[in-house]
């Protein structure tokens, strides 16, 4: 999907590529990245948690205005209360 | 905590599974597109590649490859109206609540209250992983959904990817 951002960029539209995975979107280099150290699947916030939820697309819509450069990862001060992993296919935890 | 090292642990899995090992798109720079107007006159979509879909069209494949479906969902649809089948994630969250993925209340919301200008009339959910066919992307289904949000009128996208 960062390609597609990329993509996107080129042709006059803004992204924010809202990433719960660090060195994915450091690998493909999205125009503006926000990292949300979230388990995946979760990269706007727990279920019921509109708060968080909204405070994360003002973070990832403040970008838009705030990036100078291409290929910025922000990190989003969040935080996840339970320890989480990855399991591909299978799912995480 | 410490973030998780996705890269090695799907390198890992993908050898297990006997695939071809991964080429994951590298870039050394990348572009940017400085909007001209404020957020509160910009039209806004989001894009998912959760294996999110309405519960009236079919299932994404949750174990798909080289999958460049992408389905455009209407701006005002009910967030109760989404299923999630994609293997590579835990969506429990995701069924209970789509905007963990596809934050499309808290979009309207936003929009309601005036800090961005509107809500894109189409919303999107496609691209799922694992596409080893990236020329496609490139030349085909980028280009192609470019030219959707451009029809549009969106002045930005926000994309979550899993």
């Amino acid at each position: 999907m960062g390609l597609v951002c990329r993509l996107l960029e080129e042709r006059g539209i803004a992204t924010t590529y809202v990433a719960t995975g660090r060195d994915l979107a450091a690998l493909v280099n999205p125009p503006r990245a926000l990292f949300v150290n979230h388990p995946m699947g979760n990269n706007f916030g727990a279920a019921g948690d509109r708060e968080t939820q909204t405070a994360i697309m003002r973070a990832a819509l403040g970008l838009i205005e705030s990036a100078t450069e291409g290929g910025i990862i922000v990190d989003m001060p969040t935080y996840w209360e339970k320890e989480f992993s990855f399991g591909p296919g299978g799912g995480g935890s | 905590m410490e973030w998780i090292r996705y890269v090695d642990t799907l390198n890992d899995h993908y050898r297990s599974q006997g695939n071809p090992p991964y080429r994951w798109s590298v870039n050394e720079s990348a572009p940017l597109h400085r909007l001209s107007k404020p957020l509160t006159e910009c039209k806004v979509s989001v894009l998912t590649s959760g294996g999110v879909s309405q519960c009236a069209m079919p299932a994404f494949n949750p174990n798909a490859k080289n999958d460049h479906r992408l389905d455009a969902i209407a701006f005002d649809t009910e967030s109760s109206d989404f299923q999630v089948h994609d293997n590579y994630y835990d969506h429990t969250d995701a069924e209970e609540d789509i905007n963990c993925i596809f934050p499309l209340d808290r979009l309207r919301e936003l929009a309601d209250k005036g800090e961005i200008g509107s809500v894109a009339p189409r919303l999107w959910s496609g691209f799922m992983g694992r596409i080893y066919n990236r020329t496609k992307i490139a030349e085909e289904s980028g280009p192609a959904f470019a030219n959707a949000l451009l029809a549009d009128g969106v002045d930005i996208l926000l994309a979550a990817p899993t």
